[in-house]
């Protein structure tokens, strides 16, 4: 199933707060109802530390599972489905 | 040129103070601009909390300094009330949502890397140096605004002893700060390496604040020392334009350093003087530390592929606020770190501004810079 899963990469790196949450926000809320029916998975990549809060948190409560990972210098975060690993 | 005891004394404690601040804020993510913008934007006061911990704590160190001796308070620049700390508060507001970050936050994420808060530095500076072209204007207002002429704090006004303010406050803070703890509300996950709870960051930016007053005279403030570097930038194309400002002659700073002994005066002019060793230390500081902690986590990167429009609204927020914080005169740092736990009116009417400023930049925000 996993490779049916289309992965959407944002670079938001070097953005500073609001821009990264707003930015981040915008796209989840275009993809939508791609992630929430599992076929999509988007991946935000950012060195803003408090972004790693903010935008797993909004995203979370928008009803999306987020996993945060830290590569080489900045951060991945990935919003996909709840049921969708 | 020969630098005198007190000079190397206080040079030193602003490098190392501003050196500890500068990794504290980039642990934490202490966001002063993030605290007011998210009351607004997002409606989320969590970092707002922490400020209150900041504040009560620096209350209670500042007034437990003044009564055993080691603290003169008020401190030194800090005048009376005028309207324009609360003009000056607003804009301010609005420039720091627009910059991603105060005159200290856009210090520790130039240092860590940031390209658009390397922007609104410059923003900063280029405001500092524009209210030196109307300080003839702007001077007589707020002097035409004044009240309490010759007072600075509440308990100044009352004729009151400062502890009837400042105890029952500190008390009822930490109370409220005590339900919060035990609902978890003043912690948050974080998924950064490194990271430290902005409670805690606060404690440690009370007792930084604490230990400024007691090795600088005052708490930190770094903003005159922008107009200084406006002002010896702008000395190289066009001296006599800058020697003909009023605001170059302007003395702000005339005191004794209470350690030392020693007289200290300074000002917003192109001069190495008491301003000039109290804060641009503070400044390199912070840069610096940031810049450390973000090297020793590996975060440490500068980005280029980033949006136009933000690097014009950090311009345009930069700007604002060295405008801002020439007209208050005094910076948020400044004022919620240092005037605000010592009950000054200044600080207070500049906080009062903070709030509709921060409230119309965010709406500035999503309005031009990231649409919503």
């Amino acid at each position: 199933m996993d490779d049916k899963i289309e992965t959407v990469e944002v670079d938001i790196r070097g953005q500073v707060c609001p821009a990264t949450l707003l930015v981040a926000l915008k796209h989840v809320n275009e993809h939508g109802s791609n992630i929430r029916n599992g076929s999509m998975k988007l991946v935000l990549k950012t060195d803003n530390r408090d972004a790693t809060v903010t935008i797993p948190d909004s995203a979370v409560n928008m009803g999306y599972s987020v996993n945060v990972e830290k590569k080489d210098n900045f951060y991945s975060i990935s919003i996909g489905a709840l049921d969708a690993r | 040129m020969p630098f005198s005891n007190a000079t190397i004394f206080i040079i030193t404690a602003g490098l190392l103070l501003g050196f500890a601040v500068g990794i504290i804020m980039h642990r934490s993510d202490y966001c002063v601009a993030g605290m007011f913008r998210d009351l607004f934007m997002f409606k989320k006061v969590f970092m707002l909390r922490t400020l209150l911990v900041l504040a009560s704590v620096s209350m209670l160190l500042f007034e437990i300094g003044r009564r055993s001796g080691v603290l003169v308070s008020p401190f030194p620049i800090l005048g009376s009330p005028s309207l324009a700390s609360f003009i000056g508060g607003a804009l301010f507001g609005v420039g720091m949502v627009l910059a991603g970050g105060c005159v200290v936050g856009t210090l520790y994420k130039m240092g860590a890397g940031s390209l658009v808060s390397l922007t609104a530095f410059v923003g900063l500076i280029i405001g500092s140096g524009i209210y030196a072209e109307f300080h003839s204007v702007w001077g007589p207002f707020i002097k035409a605004t004044t009240f309490f002429q010759g007072k600075i704090t509440i308990p100044q006004i009352a004729g009151a002893d400062p502890a009837l303010f400042v105890f029952p406050l500190a008390a009822t803070s930490f109370y409220l700060l005590y339900r919060w703890f035990k609902k978890g509300e003043l912690e948050r996950r974080s998924f950064v390496d490194g990271y430290m709870q902005p409670w805690k960051a606060a404690l440690l930016l009370a007792v930084s604040g604490f230990l400024s007053y007691l090795f600088a005279g005052m708490p930190m403030g770094i903003t005159t020392s922008y107009s200084k570097m406006a002002a010896m930038i702008e000395e190289i194309f066009a001296p006599e334009h800058v020697a003909g400002l009023a605001y170059m002659k302007v003395l702000s700073l005339n005191f004794t350093h209470p350690l030392t002994g020693e007289v200290m005066k300074g000002g917003p002019g192109p001069m190495f003087d008491a301003i000039a060793v109290i804060q641009m230390p503070v400044i390199i500081g912070i840069v610096l530390g940031s810049a450390f902690s973000a090297i020793s986590l590996k975060e440490f990167r500068v980005y280029t592929n980033i949006p136009q429009r933000q690097f014009w609204a950090a311009l345009a927020g930069g700007i604002i606020m060295g405008l801002a914080s020439r007209m208050t005169p005094g910076c948020n740092i400044w004022h919620l770190f240092g005037g605000l736990p010592i009950l000054a009116v200044q600080s207070i009417l500049f906080f009062a501004g903070l709030l509709p400023g921060a409230w119309l930049g965010s709406r500035l925000f999503t309005g031009f810079v990231v649409k919503t």
